[in-house]
Formats: C-alpha cells, sequence, structure tokens
C-alpha cells in the first residue's frame, strides 16, 4: 500500500488548514454578499420590519372593604406616548399644543430617556382626552412615533376620603429607580407612594405583560409578531380584602369635620381596624392622571400638614389617657394593691415644684384615682414606679415601638427609659421629678393614636396585645389563591384582678361620676378615659380612649383632637358616637356637639 | 520543571480566544439588555469566563501525561453523566439534556464531546501514523467509542449536538493513520447521501468527480468499481426512502435543508437573522442600535443566533473578524498539532479543531443562509456555561500542547 496512504503529517495539515481556508472564504463571501451587495435591499427590509414592543400594564388590584364593597376601583384611561425611535423633534411644539404640556418638559422628558432603549414608547402625559385620540389617529401618517397606551387608573367610588388609609400612587422617581434592584419599573411608572398602595405595592402591582406588533414604515400595525407566540400577559395585582367598614369611615369623617386629629377604631378581638381617619385629609383625585404640580407643591407645603398620617406617624403626649398604664404597672410590680389607699389633696411638692390637681378627693383606692383622674394618685405613682419599672411595663403595652399597623413610615413614639435620660441629660444629671410628670401622661413621652388604641384593645381584651391591620387577606384572582395576612399576637403577663381593677375604673369614667359621663349611652355599656394633654404648641389636646360594650368588647377606639381643649369635650362624644354607631349597625347617631359639663379632666 | 513560566505560551491562541469571549459578552448584553427575564446573564456568562480562562492557564502548566491518563475517566463519567441525565434530566426547548444543580443549569453533552475526543486519542495513542495496519476491530472499537455517546445524546433528543459527535471522527482517523482511501469511501457515501436528497443534478455532478477522484486513487480497479456502486446505491435509496415517508416528515426534513419552505418555524428565525446581518453593513448600526436585535426578532438570540446580532450591530467589520479569530483559534490547534511529538495531544487538537470548525462552520453559516439550521452554539460566544467550560477545556489543552510540544508520551 503506497502512494497516498503514506502521506505524512505535514501534508495531512496542509489538507486541514486547505479544506478551513476554503470554508472561511465561503462565509466570507457570503457574508460581503449579504451586507455589501444586498445590504441596501436588506436594510430597507430591516425597517420595513420594525416591531413595536408594547408594554401592557397590568391593572393595579382592588381594595375591597369588610362588606365585600369595592372600595379603590379601577377607570380605563389613554396615555400619550413617544417613541423616540420613530419620532421627529420638530412634532414637539404640535404635541405639546395637542397635550396641553411646555414643549420644554417634553424636550426634558426626551432627553431624560436618552442611553435607554429608543425603541420603547415614553410616556408624555396620562389621562388624554378621546379628542386627542382621535387627533393621533387622523394624522398618523404625520405624527410618527407619537401614540397612546391604555393604563388603568385608580377611581374612588367612596363617600369617604379615606385618604391615608388608600395612599396615593405616583410617578416612580429617579432615585427609587435606580435604588430598585429588581428591574420592574421603567420611567414613567406608577408605583404606591403612601398607604395601603406602598405598603402592599407587591402585591397590588401584579406582573406586566408585553405584545409585540409588527408595524410598517408609517407605523400603522401591520399585525402581531411571531402570532403572538412572543406575547407576555400580563397579570392583574392581587385585591385587598380589608377589615374597614365603610359606613363607620364615612361616619368618622363626617364626625371630625374640619377639624384637626385623628381616629381610630379597631376589632379588640381581632385587631382589625374598623376606621381610620386623621385629619385634615386631601383629595387623593389630585394624584390621578397628570397631577397639577402647583397643587400637589400646596398640599406638601402646607402648614397643617394635611399628607401627614396623624394616626401612625406622630407622637402626641397622651395625658390622662395614660393612667390606667400606670395603674397597671404600680399594681404589676407590686407598689399597690386594687386596695391600696393613696391620700390626694389638691396639690403635690416635690423639691421646690408644686404639681396641680383639680380637686382634692382624700385617700382614694386605684379605681376611683382613674374615675375622677386624680393627678396627685398619678403623681406618686410616678415616683413610687421609678424609671426602669415605668419603661418595662409601658413597653409590654407596646410604648416605645411600632405596632406593626400595615401602613407605612409609622413612628416608635418615645418611651423614656433610664439609657434615655442618661443620654439627654447626662448621667446622674436628671432628677426624680421627671417621673412626676410622666406618670399623668406629661412630660418626655410620645405616643401615637395607633398605639393608644391598641393598648385600650389590649386592656379590654384582659392583656392580649393583637398587631393591628387593615388587610386581612390578600387575593390573587388570576390564581384564585387567597393568601390571609399573619398578624402577631402576644398574652401580656399580668394578673387578672389588676385588668379588672383598671377596667372597672374605666367603667366609671362614664356611667359613675367620671370625667366623661356626658356620654353615658343608655341602650350600649361604654368604658374609657379622657385626656387633656398640655403641650407646648398651643391649646391642650383632646384624648379619649374607650371601648365598648363593657362586659363584651367588640370596639375599642382612640380619639385624638389636636388643640381641641378637654377631653370630654371634643373626643369624648365623637368616641361615644363611634361605637355606638358601630354596635347599632351604623344605624344610631347620638352625636351632640353641645353637651356641656362640668369641665375638672 | 526549568522551564521559565512564560516559555512556549501560546499567546496567539490565548489572545484569539479571550477576543472572542470578550465580543460574545458584548454581544449578549446587547441582545439581552431589553429583556425583563434575562437582562443579567451576561455578569454571569463574565464571571465563569475568568473562572475558565484561569483554568486555561492551570491546564497548560500540567504533564500532559496526567491528561491523558484521565482519559478514560473522563469519557466513564461523560457516559454516566449522559445516563443520568436521560433519567433525571430537564427538557428545554425540546432537549432532555439539562442538569440543574443549585439553580446552574449544567449540559453533559458538551463535556462529553471533550471526553469523546480524549477517550480516541488514548485509544490511537501508541505507533507510527504513516504506517497504521488498523484491524477491523479497532476501527469498529474506535467507532463505538464515539457512537456511543453520540447515541445517547440522540435519546435527550439533541440532534445538533449529535451530528457534532459525528464531525470529528473522519479528521481523528485521517491524522491517526486510517487509510485515507477507507475514509474517502466513507465520506462520500454520505455526501452522495445528501447530495441525491437536496437535487438528483448535484447528485450527477458529485459521481462525476467521484470518477475522477478513485482515478487519481489508483487503486485496484474492482474496489474503485466497488466504492462508486455503493455510492450510487446510497444515492438512490435515501430518494426511495424519502419517498415512503409521511409528508409531515419530509416536510421536517426539508425545513433543514431550505427554510424557506418553512417560513412560520424554523425558516422565520434564518429569513430574521439574514435581514438582520445584511442590514448591518460595513460597519453595523452600532452597539446597542440594532433594530433587528433590541426588538428581538429572533427568539433567545443570546444563544444559537448570537451571530447575527453581531452582524447587525458590527457590521461586516465585526463579524469578518469573528470568522478570523476562529481562523486564527483553528490553526493554531493545527499547527500545535502538527508541532506535537506527543501523538495523544497531537489527536487531540486534531479532535479540538475539528470541533471548532464544524461549530463555528454550521453555526455562522445557518445565520447567513448557507447551513441547515441545527441548534448548536457558536463556540466561547453563545451565552451558555457548559458550553463556554468545555470549549476552555479544549483550549487549555491545546495550550498544553504548545508548551510541550517536544516530550515525546511512550
Amino acid at each position: 500500500m503506497k502512494g497516498v496512504s503514506s502521506v505524512r503529517r505535514e501534508a495531512k495539515i496542509y489538507v486541514s488548514i486547505g479544506v478551513m481556508a476554503a470554508a472561511i472564504i465561503v462565509l466570507f463571501a457570503r457574508l460581503v454578499q449579504l451586507q455589501v451587495v444586498q445590504q441596501q435591499e436588506f436594510g430597507k427590509e430591516s425597517e420595513k420590519n420594525s416591531i413595536k414592543k408594547i408594554i401592557e400594564t397590568p391593572a393595579r388590584g382592588l381594595i375591597i372593604d369588610r362588606n365585600g364593597k369595592i372600595i379603590v376601583d379601577n377607570r380605563p384611561s389613554y396615555t400619550l406616548t413617544i417613541t423616540p425611535f420613530q419620532f421627529d423633534k420638530n412634532l414637539i411644539d404640535e404635541v405639546a399644543s395637542l397635550s396641553g404640556i411646555d414643549p420644554e418638559e417634553i424636550r426634558n422628558e426626551l432627553a431624560d430617556a436618552k442611553g435607554t432603549n429608543r425603541f420603547n414608547p415614553i410616556k408624555i402625559k396620562r389621562d388624554i382626552d378621546f379628542k386627542t385620540i382621535s387627533y393621533i389617529e387622523e394624522n398618523r401618517d404625520r405624527l410618527k412615533g407619537v401614540s397612546y397606551q391604555v393604563e388603568s387608573l385608580r377611581f374612588y367610588p367612596n363617600k369617604f376620603k379615606a385618604s391615608h388609609i388608600f395612599g396615593y400612587n405616583a410617578e416612580i422617581s429617579e432615585k427609587s429607580l435606580n435604588e430598585s434592584t429588581e428591574n420592574y419599573y421603567r420611567q414613567g411608572d406608577l408605583v404606591g407612594t403612601t398607604g395601603l398602595e406602598k405598603f402592599y405595592e407587591k402585591s397590588l402591582r401584579g406582573e406586566k405583560g408585553s405584545r409585540l406588533i409588527l408595524v410598517d414604515v408609517n407605523g400603522r400595525e401591520v399585525g402581531a409578531y411571531n402570532d403572538g407566540n412572543n406575547d407576555v400577559k400580563p397579570v392583574n395585582g392581587a385585591d385587598l380584602f380589608t377589615s374597614i367598614d365603610s359606613e363607620l369611615q364615612e361616619y368618622a369623617e363626617k364626625l371630625m369635620g374640619g377639624r384637626r386629629g385623628a381616629v381610630i377604631a379597631v376589632d379588640p378581638r381581632t385587631g382589625e381596624i374598623l376606621c381610620l381617619v386623621s385629619k385634615p385629609d386631601y383629595d387623593l383625585n389630585a394624584f390621578i392622571g397628570s397631577p397639577d404640580a402647583k397643587e400637589i407643591n400646596r398640599m406638601f407645603n402646607h402648614p397643617e400638614k394635611p399628607l401627614f398620617n396623624r394616626v401612625t406617624q406622630t407622637r402626641y403626649p397622651p395625658g390622662s389617657t395614660w393612667k390606667m398604664m400606670m395603674a397597671l404597672a404600680a399594681m404589676a410590680s407590686g407598689k399597690i394593691t386594687p386596695t391600696t389607699t393613696i391620700s390626694c389633696p389638691g396639690s403635690f411638692t416635690f423639691g421646690n415644684r408644686t404639681f396641680e390637681d383639680h380637686g382634692g378627693y382624700g385617700s382614694i383606692p386605684v379605681v376611683r384615682a382613674i374615675e375622677v383622674s386624680s393627678n396627685v394618685f398619678f403623681y406618686k405613682l410616678g415616683l413610687m414606679l421609678g424609671i426602669q419599672d415605668y419603661h418595662d411595663y409601658s413597653a409590654m403595652f407596646g410604648f416605645g415601638s411600632r405596632t406593626g399597623i400595615d401602613l407605612p413610615n409609622e413612628t416608635k413614639g418615645l418611651l423614656p427609659s433610664q439609657e434615655y435620660f442618661d443620654k439627654v441629660y447626662g448621667v446622674n444629671k436628671w432628677s426624680q421629678g421627671l417621673l412626676v410628670s410622666l406618670g399623668i401622661g406629661q412630660g418626655e413621652l410620645g405616643v401615637s393614636p395607633v398605639q393608644m388604641v391598641c393598648y385600650t384593645a389590649a386592656i379590654c381584651m384582659n392583656g392580649m396585645y393583637i398587631q393591628p391591620h387593615l388587610v386581612r387577606k390578600i387575593y390573587n384572582s388570576s390564581t384564585g389563591i387567597e393568601t390571609p395576612v399573619e398578624v402577631k399576637k402576644r398574652q401580656i403577663d399580668m394578673s387578672q384582678k389588676y385588668f379588672d381593677a383598671v377596667k372597672k375604673g374605666m367603667y366609671l369614667v362614664v356611667n359613675g361620676s367620671g370625667t366623661a359621663k356626658n356620654i353615658r349611652n343608655s341602650d350600649y355599656v361604654l368604658a374609657g378615659k379622657t385626656g387633656t394633654a398640655q403641650n407646648p404648641n398651643g391649646n391642650n389636646h383632646s384624648w379619649f380612649v374607650g371601648y365598648a360594650p363593657y362586659d363584651d368588647p367588640k370596639i375599642a377606639v382612640c380619639v385624638l383632637g389636636e388643640n381641641a381643649g378637654w377631653g370630654n369635650m371634643f373626643a369624648a362624644p365623637i368616641a361615644a358616637a363611634i361605637m355606638v354607631r358601630y354596635l347599632s349597625g351604623n344605624s344610631a347617631d347620638v352625636f351632640n356637639e353641645n353637651v356641656k359639663m362640668e369641665v375638672n379632666d | 520543571m526549568d522551564r521559565k513560566f512564560f516559555d512556549r505560551f501560546d499567546i496567539t491562541l490565548f489572545l484569539s480566544v479571550i477576543g472572542l469571549i470578550v465580543i460574545g459578552i458584548f454581544a449578549i448584553y446587547s441582545a439581552t439588555q431589553s429583556s425583563v427575564n434575562n437582562s443579567g446573564i451576561y455578569v454571569k456568562q463574565l464571571t465563569f469566563a475568568i473562572i475558565g480562562l484561569v483554568m486555561v492557564i492551570g491546564i497548560t502548566y500540567l504533564p500532559p501525561r496526567y491528561i491523558s491518563s484521565l482519559s478514560y475517566y473522563a469519557y466513564g463519567l461523560a457516559l454516566v453523566l449522559l445516563l443520568l441525565v436521560l433519567v433525571f434530566g430537564r427538557t428545554i426547548n425540546g432537549n432532555k439534556s439539562w442538569f440543574y444543580l443549585a439553580g446552574f443549569g449544567i449540559q453533559p453533552s458538551e463535556f462529553a464531546k471533550v471526553a469523546t475526543v480524549m477517550a480516541v486519542s488514548n485509544f490511537f495513542y501508541k505507533g507510527d501514523e504513516d504506517n497504521q495496519k488498523f484491524s477491523v476491530t479497532q476501527l469498529l472499537t474506535a467507532t463505538g467509542i464515539v457512537l456511543l455517546p453520540a447515541i445517547l445524546i440522540k435519546l435527550e433528543n439533541d440532534t445538533g449536538t449529535t451530528l457534532v459527535m459525528l464531525s470529528f471522527i473522519i479528521p481523528m482517523f485521517f491524522f491517526a493513520g486510517v487509510s485515507p482511501f477507507l475514509l474517502f469511501a466513507v465520506v462520500t457515501t454520505v455526501a452522495a447521501a445528501v447530495l441525491a436528497f437536496i437535487n438528483i443534478y448535484y447528485f450527477a455532478v458529485f459521481l462525476a468527480f467521484l470518477i475522477l477522484a478513485l482515478y487519481f486513487f489508483k487503486k485496484h480497479w474492482l474496489l474503485s468499481a466497488g466504492v462508486f456502486v455503493i455510492n450510487v446505491i446510497a444515492g438512490y435509496s435515501v430518494s426511495f426512502f424519502y419517498s415512503k415517508l409521511q409528508p409531515y416528515q419530509q416536510k421536517r426534513i426539508m425545513a433543514v435543508f431550505d427554510p424557506a419552505s418553512d417560513p412560520l418555524g424554523s425558516g422565520y428565525n434564518v429569513i430574521q437573522s439574514k435581514v438582520a446581518i445584511g442590514s448591518g453593513g460595513l460597519f453595523g448600526k452600532g452597539f446597542l442600535q440594532g433594530s433587528q436585535t433590541q426588538l428581538r426578532f429572533i427568539p433567545e438570540q443570546w444563544t444559537d443566533f448570537i451571530y447575527c446580532m453581531i452582524g447587525e450591530e458590527f457590521g461586516l467589520l465585526g463579524a469578518g473578524v469573528v470568522i478570523l479569530l476562529f481562523g486564527i483559534i483553528i490553526y493554531r490547534l493545527l499547527t500545535n498539532a502538527y508541532l506535537s511529538r506527543n501523538r495523544y495531544m497531537m489527536l487531540a487538537c486534531i479532535g479540538f479543531a475539528s470541533l471548532f470548525f464544524f461549530h463555528m462552520f454550521i453555526n455562522v453559516g445557518m445565520t447567513i443562509g448557507i447551513a441547515p439550521v441545527i441548534g448548536i452554539p457558536l463556540p466561547l460566544v453563545s451565552n451558555g456555561v457548559s458550553s463556554l467550560m468545555s470549549f476552555l477545556l479544549m483550549v487549555g489543552i491545546g495550550m498544553n500542547t504548545y508548551r510541550h510540544k517536544d516530550i515525546f508520551l511512550s
């Protein structure tokens, strides 16, 4: 076998290199044919052949009240868009007059979008009217790159506002867009910014879809790309089933009227929030569509801070509503028993300072002290307790920490401790006298109305402390899956007889000779405590915390009137009216502004 | 070892490989940046490229005998993995060739390519390549080494990789010293079948050339006549069997050779891919500016159709550079094979060069409409960790061959 079979390795390599070189020449020749000879032809084809990717924004989830009524709904709307790839900048003025936007603003939007995908449409203006849509349709050949998308916007079919519950959606800020790591949002997207809309953003927003549409050179839609096989259907957001009682919410908002303050009512057995009002409130509709920047700025800069949720975000001194806390702490720490009597003359002197009371009551036990709201009794308890017990027992009732309500930016309030005073005043540089004021809920103590309602609910439930919440369950309508919201519960470890004593006092406040006998009701046994908190910024804050019915609590409530004066004059009648309204199945209206009585809180 | 670190470091091969990887990562970024689900995958590719390049350097300095002695173990492991994937694997795009381990998709078939080349090299490593007499048993065993994993891969329904497995048999046998006439007879028989299927006139022209070639081999006239007859039978029988198939089966086979016959299926990709590359022109439309790429006309463009993104956004310049880099890599593997005094390394380099060549030619050819649509990746460029790592393994052994080119393995 001589001849070809004895080729040497070198020859084989030459054959191999030859085969490879030939193949590469073939490939290269074909590339030249496509990219040089036929370039114009293919270039035209690729232009003709452009497709538009349309992001389909899902409808946000709905918000539903405790009776199944939709309280936050969606409505369809049109959003004007510009696709930079096709858009002729000479058209900016025409589009500006069409949409009623400053041409500069459009230029800025386009400039902002530089560096992103030029084929993605940019949202220019939301909620444009049908006339504009028709104009775009009629002039489509000329207005290349100008189009519109259907988007759903919020719609509130209610007689109440609940602005601080729902919160608003706004265009995502550049900052959050950069900070977001999940690659979901694009410039111009709406995102929940406050309230439930923010807290449950991930559930409410759903999943975006996309549609690919073949368009010709004039931007006219020719059909779906690849028969829609590459399309992704959007998945609508999940619905929030809340515990809000719409009628009670409406009633509470009406009662608060134009005053400043807060109302929150919960079912003490479950922690479900029945109504939540923060006044002044604002109109959520102002944030829908393309909001008027001036109007929005006015809200943000308003001296009464309407955007602030006074139920969860502010801290106030609780005043006399704090006295149950002191009573419980003193009994549980063994400083007093339910029957211990303390002498309560009309004033109390500590060091060289005299603390006043609104009357002398003789030697009284703790139940009586709560009923008449004696200050001297609780000045003394403050001193007896000392800062350590004061802090520790109050912390058990959730003070100084967040309640975990499902609304964003909740305050922790301020519960002073040894460390706190050491830090503020210096070690050993503060007097025990601070405890005197703290005993009656004044001084360096800050609580939010939501903390107060949880505390009240825990007292009436004999120490069961439940995380307050607005949302009961999240319902995903596309999968049919219901997710109940998890709620933390804990039992505060204290003897039942202490709760009995405190509850007896709260009963007598309304039904004995106490500070709120003006709100006694013949149909329902109410219990509660008034508070009139001094504050350096003007008139006293008016407080009332209470629950009803006394022997089988179904509602606990906290009302705060900023600078509204005496607890029994402003807060108590509103709280009573809310409790009776709720217990009567939203029928009775016992509110009477003109109840007058002697003021001795 | 007293040799210096940079002595006999195949820098040309190494830099060409890095060049392709870098182009690949830019291409993957461009093809995925507007995608909601895949926009981060270039980072993964980059991470594994770095790990892989470190691995290449590591392999370069290994003593060659370590590599050859590992061959059968690697091959055995590959077979076990292929069997396991058949039983436990996950099906993606119709191929049951994936393992999922801790969130990573692993394709044993990619690794099997390398291991099989190593096993064949090890089988043939003894002897004088210029004057071999292989027994029929030897030839059948060597063929069996390739066919066994190839069949397992075919059972995973991965036709592309199965064809890849067959691509290196002829070149490796050729360099191992198997009679060129025998190989010629096999190659022509396959070619006859394919050409007769595509067009009967191609087949006629082919037979004319066959007669000419047989004359130059100067074999006994009976032997030559036998090869000719086998070729004719192969050609006719293919047409005969084809006519017996169901129409839908015929259509499926036709689409591989003529994409335009199935414009909504695989043909659609080729048409769009040609438009993408053609519209790129000399210098391309610019990075991230290709309408075909950015609008994603071609699904999963970051894998098998990555080359059309390069053609569209970087033009003839970019597309040409990629082919050129492949040319350099294959050329280096061939010269390293030529220079090596280690027969095992020589054969391995030939196998790897064949793999690079076959992948590149079929993949690029597919996107420019001159090769059938077979789903195989563009080496070092397409997204995919298993493919990237297995090609870097080949590069490592190629670099090792250069480093140790005059060490003789006995």
